[in-house]
């Protein structure tokens, strides 16, 4: 069965106020694809799980898509911090909850395995524990030693970006893995974008590097350079000249609507060719 | 050989490494700070190219190509969950470069001010919550050690020093053991806190006294640091031929240029290196 969709399909089966896990780290693997639909929606008081997070959480939220963001880091790395995430932190219009990076994956992991919560040591003794009430200390019944409690996490829907797919949902990465796979299974429904989608005879000759199943899979988009401007190894390196045009843009207003415009507000096909075309981006990014 | 303060501050680090154990190299620090340590006394580290993935890879410092690196050597994937599987037993270690560390070792990479009204919010806790709670060595360094981040007491403990907290529920586990900075190596006593262990070549007790931002205890007769030697210096330099490491320090347009030079020619740097694989 065909789960091809393209990403307003995708984008229509996210309702306001979804909680929604986004893979991918840092500058890797973003779906920015699916979230540049997103920011061009009229969908609101989105509310998002990431683990390293950078561009995607920083557009929605400069889109005003999102109501609350749970993190473990949200920066653009050696090219600075995230813009609207700052902004938004420092003067309160999103909520936010600081986690760790193991505390994200285990509250998925706890939704997997069906408990209500992952025991762990990590938080103790952080400020963690004290602004970000969802963990709570207990003792362990077989020695009273204090641990953290990470509280299950249950999206609503994970948006992931793979390097190939095919139509039923199954995908293959070739880079790092990230927590890709546990959103895929912890979400209540998984989107998958793709650089290429293959029939499932060809997909499955890449054998053990298909690390997503369609068995938790609902959709899949076909989108060529659809992690642009993070990167999408072995197929193309993040876009770090496109990154220093994204920070300058969000500096200030007319220049952040100017940013919007030109690459938000178009589709994948246009904003490719704002970017010069596959080929320029090919000579840029093709490593 | 002459050296410069970064392949000075890379050698104090590398000194710091030994065991059979995982080295993350999430920054260009970090990473030939652990090639240096492989190329010398610790043969046995496994040298990490990205932060999950590359066991083994040989260093070559990018903004963008790590996972790259992964395959063009065909160095040894691994995943999250390893990851985090060698950090809760104690086999991994990381040097973090934090916003800010104070007296006690506790470290701060998430808010200046107060969390909930930051002044300056920074990008958050990421993995230090793991690091600070389960490993036996806590590695930390700053490139310029000044009284701004090098505080009494952090805005938000991203990761637990010697305080009563730890005390009371992890004890040593996580505990900070080094800073290594511009001006020297410090370790950290449990009742003490930060303690010089030696200051660099020329560093003065009165300029740590004044770049800190608490009273520092400084002995007298303290130390100084063992300069790289000529070896040393040459392992970083061949390492990192790009000069990744520049970008830490530097700022504004010089910062800048370095940047775009550096972005423009590492594929280049790595295509030499080592050839394309194919899928």
């Amino acid at each position: 069965m065909s789960k091809v969709l393209t990403t307003a399909d995708v984008v229509a089966r996210i309702p306001d106020g979804a909680l929604v896990a986004i893979g991918g780290s840092s500058l890797s693997r973003k779906p920015m694809a699916l979230v540049r639909a997103l920011a061009r929606s009229d969908r609101r008081d989105l509310r998002l799980i990431v683990n390293v997070g950078g561009p995607e959480v920083d557009l929605l939220i400069g889109t005003g898509k999102v109501a609350e963001v749970l993190y473990a880091f949200v920066g653009f790395e050696v090219m600075g911090l995230a813009p609207h995430f700052r902004r938004a932190r420092q003067d309160g219009s999103v909520r936010f909850q600081e986690w760790s990076e193991f505390t994200i994956m285990a509250g998925l992991d706890a939704t997997i395995k069906h408990v209500p919560f992952l025991p762990t040591r990590s938080g103790l003794g952080t400020d963690l524990l004290k602004v970000n009430h969802a963990f709570k200390t207990f003792q362990d019944p077989f020695n009273g030693e204090t641990l953290v409690a990470v509280p299950a996490l249950r999206p609503d829907v994970a948006l992931l970006h793979v390097n190939l797919a095919d139509p039923q949902g199954n995908g293959v990465v070739l880079g790092d893995g990230h927590m890709d796979a546990l959103c895929a299974k912890a979400a209540a429904q998984t989107f998958l974008s793709a650089e290429q989608i293959l029939l499932p005879e060809r997909l499955q000759t890449y054998g053990r590097d298909v690390h997503i199943f369609r068995t938790v899979v609902t959709g899949v988009v076909e989108a060529r350079w659809g992690a642009h401007f993070t990167g999408c190894a072995p197929d193309y390196r993040a876009d770090l000249n496109h990154v220093r045009e994204y920070l300058a843009a969000a500096r200030d207003r007319t220049s952040w609507s100017e940013y919007l415009e030109k690459y938000v507000y178009v589709d994948e096909r246009e904003y490719t060719n704002q970017l010069g075309g596959e080929h320029t981006l090919g000579e840029r990014l093709r490593v | 050989m002459s050296y410069t303060t970064d392949e000075l501050i890379i050698t104090c680090m590398a000194r710091e490494l030994r065991g059979e154990v995982l080295v993350s190299s999430v920054t260009a620090f970090g990473a030939l700070a652990a090639h240096l340590a492989r190329s010398t006394h610790a043969p046995e580290l496994a040298v990490l190219s990205t932060p999950e993935s590359g066991m083994d890879v040989a260093a070559l410092p990018t903004l963008t190509l790590g996972q790259f690196l992964t395959d063009n050597q065909r160095a040894i994937p691994l995943t999250m969950e390893d990851i985090f599987d060698a950090i809760f037993t104690d086999r991994f270690r990381i040097w973090i470069n934090p916003a800010q560390i104070d007296q006690q070792g506790s470290v701060n990479i998430s808010s200046i001010g107060p969390w909930e009204k930051p002044k300056v919010a920074l990008v958050g806790s990421r993995g230090i919550p793991e690091d600070t709670s389960h490993l036996s060595q806590g590695l930390y360094y700053l490139t310029q050690h000044t009284p701004r981040n090098v505080v009494a007491k952090v805005d938000f403990v991203s990761g637990a020093g010697w305080t009563d907290e730890r005390r009371k529920t992890l004890g040593p586990s996580g505990a900070p053991t080094r800073l290594v900075t511009d001006l020297g190596v410090f370790g950290f006593d449990a009742e003490a806190g930060m303690l010089p262990r030696t200051l660099h070549p020329g560093v003065t007790p009165e300029r740590v006294r004044e770049q800190t931002g608490f009273p520092v205890e400084i002995p007298a007769g303290v130390r100084t640091t063992e300069p790289p030697t000529d070896e040393e210096v040459r392992i970083i330099r061949a390492a990192d031929p790009l000069e990744v490491r520049r970008l830490e320090a530097l700022a504004g347009p010089e910062s800048a240029e370095k940047f775009a030079a550096i972005y423009e020619r590492e594929r280049q740097a790595l295509h030499a290196a080592w050839p394309r694989r194919r899928h």
